[in-house]
């Protein structure tokens, strides 16, 4: 098991150093730079160039990518070309935002999917069970914008319960406020993420039902659903966490819509902000942190999967 | 890609909600009906659609700065209204000489800055000259002009190598923005000004909020508080509008106006703006260095359908719009006439002409469909290639690497562009160029104005572009506001008047 962790581990970290340098080229592949911005349309190439060397944008690529990632090691992600606060400082802040907003949205898609989806396994080929896992069908397929407005319409617009848009203005220092403030979007992500589980656990739901260990069960003297239920669902939990690296993987792409949607100061919205002002030292940290946190999610899992699973803790 | 998904989704969802709107009641939504006196201590939210990247007033171009902070924060020796006249703010009044060298300029007297130091005439003196010393600042060559700036007591004087009828127009901009000499404020993330208003505070991604400057050397502000909130989409803005979280919505898309006036508090607001849509041609290559080409692309596009697809504005026959000095009615120059086109096309000897529009992707699709069918028409496939902004600016801006391009230009007073061969628009045209210098050079007003109308004329008849629409300002308000600027509000918004009554 220790091994496995230590090999698991190199291989989380060699992604990560992966994911660096594709982000790093990828960004400098993109036309245009941060001081034709800052000029703008009346800018003269001077001014460009003065802002261009005001700003070290000269320095050649490979001492740029070695200053960067000597700056991670640090714990250093550098600083943005437009506002010269520290990036770390920057998603530490954005991240009070886009953090619960996710672990919400992750709550609110497991509060959906599990229940129901064991819900529509059981009741296969009756009408209630068709229409659930029919209406997951639908809504997994639902734009995640409109199915946003459709809810701001309801619950902001005519209910007047929720804000329609926009996080309070002194964070969570107003807890009830910031919490109001998440829950729309929340529901939004939560709801399509759910959706598509819903069809996930359905199917290991019923996978579980055909196990030999719940009909020996059930032929043991439980009921089918009992025996399911005690014996079955922890093999549907384990599947269901396997999953949750491309969940997890899904809400973050998610946010990143949503918090534009909602105007949420958060990284998601931020990272289209930066990427349209191509400040891109922000760019990259808000990429990294974000794809270190997809891989750090998929690594947890397996490790978990591994300490949960008896056969895989055989296995090994 | 985002943002087309989720343009399609806001025209989905539109439709959704208009038959959603025939069956419902609003519960409690937007602000009530007006009853009684303005608060002075309100606290206004205006939704605006573009955040600036940071707060630095000397570097970073562009209007979402000049919007929140011009006239606002930072102040000028002189200011402009919104039907464009120039008129006092720092400077109490000025003098120009009959030969048009010398500006003298006196200053107000008890003016502080936002932290408590003292105006000085040295302040004046200092800001404008190292603005005109320093390259990375915006505007800086605007005031190339300038050989001497002094100051004696109150009085400031600026002194010219030769006269310039844009020098006072400039000042009102970022050219003029007065600083304190040697001030430590972090520009980038906060201000230090003199205007009506205090930065209280930017928070990213979200808002900026302005609130009233007790110490203000003139009139007080009218309310205690404004908020500006960042709402990109169109329709995420009037739900916001309709929930009762913002009071003033800027950048309204008049096609949503039956939807926000069913609220019965909102009132939507027309005014007149200088934004232009230019559609630029690269003439530097054939097809399009043959005027007749660009001639017949200007008679293919079928303005008027332009303008009621938009919704507001009005149609655009040349570089200088309504509210600028110089403008004339050029329509005669390019009259809808697919006919005319086809014969232009003919006659220069191009069939099967294929041509790529370049445009920034947050101008959606309704134009460039309209002039993809329009071209069609005359025997032209244009083919849209949509990037992000920064692509725009590289491309098409910096290395004038494209065919057609479409933006909007919303400085007014930019005639200059046209003037300017090294432009993206690649017009070189030494004419056109002579009479906007003589435009410049010009000390009386009427003189440099009849000039700068000449110099469009030629602009127009060379077809050196296409102007698909001149733009409205359109803004929807909420009962209870008054004094919102109504005119011109993607250049500048100031908030000086605004009042709020509950």
């Amino acid at each position: 098991m220790i091994r496995y962790a230590l090999t698991r581990g190199a291989l989380l970290l060699l992604g990560l150093f992966v994911a660096s340098a594709l982000i790093f080229l990828t960004l400098r592949v993109l036309p245009g730079d941060v001081a034709q911005q800052i000029a703008g349309t009346n800018g003269t190439p001077e001014q460009v160039a003065a802002i261009r060397e005001s700003l070290g944008l000269n320095a050649p690529l490979w001492a740029q990518y070695a200053d960067w990632i000597g700056g991670v090691f640090r714990g250093d992600l550098g600083t943005s070309l437009y506002t010269g606060t520290g990036v770390t400082t920057e998603l530490a802040e954005k991240a009070r935002v886009t953090v619960p907003l996710g672990i919400l949205s992750l709550l609110f898609a497991l509060a959906v999917s599990i229940p129901l989806g064991v819900v529509s396994a059981l009741r296969r080929g009756r009408a209630d069970g068709t229409t659930l896992s029919v209406g997951a069908q639908a809504l997994a397929a639902v734009p995640v914008v409109w199915a946003g407005m459709m809810l701001v319409v309801v619950f902001a617009v005519w209910l007047g319960w929720l804000p329609a848009q926009g996080f309070p203005r002194g964070g969570w220092s107003q807890p009830a406020d910031a919490l109001r403030a998440l829950i729309l979007p929340a529901l939004t992500i939560g709801i399509i993420e759910g959706a598509m589980l819903l069809r996930f656990v359905r199917s290991a739901t019923l996978q579980a039902i055909g196990q030999d260990y719940v009909r020996t069960a059930a032929a043991k003297g439980l009921t089918r659903n009992a025996a399911l239920i005690r014996h079955g669902l922890p093999n549907v939990g384990l599947s269901v966490i396997s999953v949750l690296g491309l969940q997890v993987a899904g809400i973050v792409v998610g946010a990143v819509i949503i918090e534009q949607l909602f105007s949420l100061p958060g990284i998601g919205r931020m990272l289209v902000e930066d990427v349209d002002r191509r400040d891109l030292p922000m760019v990259q940290g808000e990429l990294l942190i974000l794809t270190g946190f997809v891989l750090l999610v998929g690594f947890l899992v397996d490790i978990v999967h591994r300490l949960l699973d008896p056969r895989q803790r055989e296995a090994s | 890609m985002l943002r087309r998904t989720a343009l399609a989704a806001t025209a989905l969802f539109a439709a959704s909600a208009l038959v959603l709107a025939g069956c419902t009641s609003t519960a409690d939504p937007g602000p009530t009906g007006a009853t009684g006196e303005p608060n002075p201590d309100a606290s206004v939210a205006i939704r605006l659609v573009l955040e600036p990247g940071n707060l630095d007033i000397r570097q970073t171009t562009g209007a979402a700065l000049d919007q929140v902070l011009i006239d606002n924060v930072y102040q000028g020796l002189v200011s402009r209204t919104t039907d464009q006249e120039i008129v006092p703010a720092l400077a109490s009044d000025w003098e120009v000489s009959d030969d048009g060298l010398t500006y003298t300029f006196t200053l107000e007297e008890g003016v502080t800055f936002h932290d408590g130091q003292e105006l000085t005439a040295q302040d004046v003196v200092w800001s404008l000259q190292t603005r005109k010393d320093t390259p990375e600042w915006a505007d800086s060559a605007r005031l190339a002009n300038v050989s001497s700036i002094t100051a004696d007591g109150q009085t400031v004087t600026l002194t010219l190598a030769q006269p310039d009828s844009s020098l006072l127009w400039n000042l009102t901009g970022r050219a003029g923005i007065i600083l304190k000499e040697g001030d430590t404020v972090d520009y980038q993330t906060a201000a230090n000004g003199t205007g009506p208003f205090v930065l209280e505070e930017w928070q990213q991604g979200a808002s900026i909020t302005l609130t009233r400057n007790d110490a203000y050397w003139g009139d007080a502000a009218g309310v205690g508080e404004v908020v500006f909130q960042y709402i990109a989409e169109d329709q995420a803005a009037v739900n916001a509008a309709a929930a009762g979280e913002v009071d003033v919505l800027t950048g309204f898309d008049p096609n949503l106006t039956e939807q926000i006036e069913q609220n019965g508090d909102w009132t939507v607001v027309l005014g007149t703006a200088t934004d232009k849509s230019v559609l630029a041609m690269n003439s530097t290559a054939a097809p399009l260095d043959d005027q007749r080409v660009r001639q017949a692309i200007r008679q293919a596009i079928d303005h008027d359908a332009i303008v009621e697809a938009v919704g507001a504005g009005q149609t655009l026959y040349g570089p200088i719009p309504e509210p600028d000095p110089g403008y004339e009615d050029l329509s005669d120059t390019a009259p809808y006439d697919p006919e005319a086109a086809r014969a232009l096309l003919e006659e220069a000897g191009v069939d099967d002409l294929e041509l790529t529009l370049t445009i920034p992707s947050f101008y959606g699709t309704t134009i460039p469909q309209i002039l993809v069918s329009n071209l069609n028409e005359v025997g032209i496939t244009l083919e849209v290639d949509a990037v992000d902004f920064g692509v725009w600016v590289n491309d098409v801006y910096t290395n004038k690497d494209y065919e057609l391009s479409y933006v909007n230009h919303a400085e007014p007073r930019d005639f200059e562009n046209w003037a300017n061969p090294d432009y993206y628009f690649t017009y070189d045209n030494p004419e056109v160029q002579d009479l906007y210098e003589q435009s410049l050079r010009a000390t009386d007003e009427a003189e440099a104005d009849a000039l700068l109308a000449e110099a469009a004329r030629i602009v127009a008849e060379d077809a050196a572009a296409d102007w698909l629409y001149n733009w409205a300002g359109v803004s929807a308000v909420a009962t209870g506001i008054d004094g919102m600027p109504a005119d011109n509000v993607n250049a500048r918004l100031d908030l000086s008047e605004l009042t709020k009554s509950e």
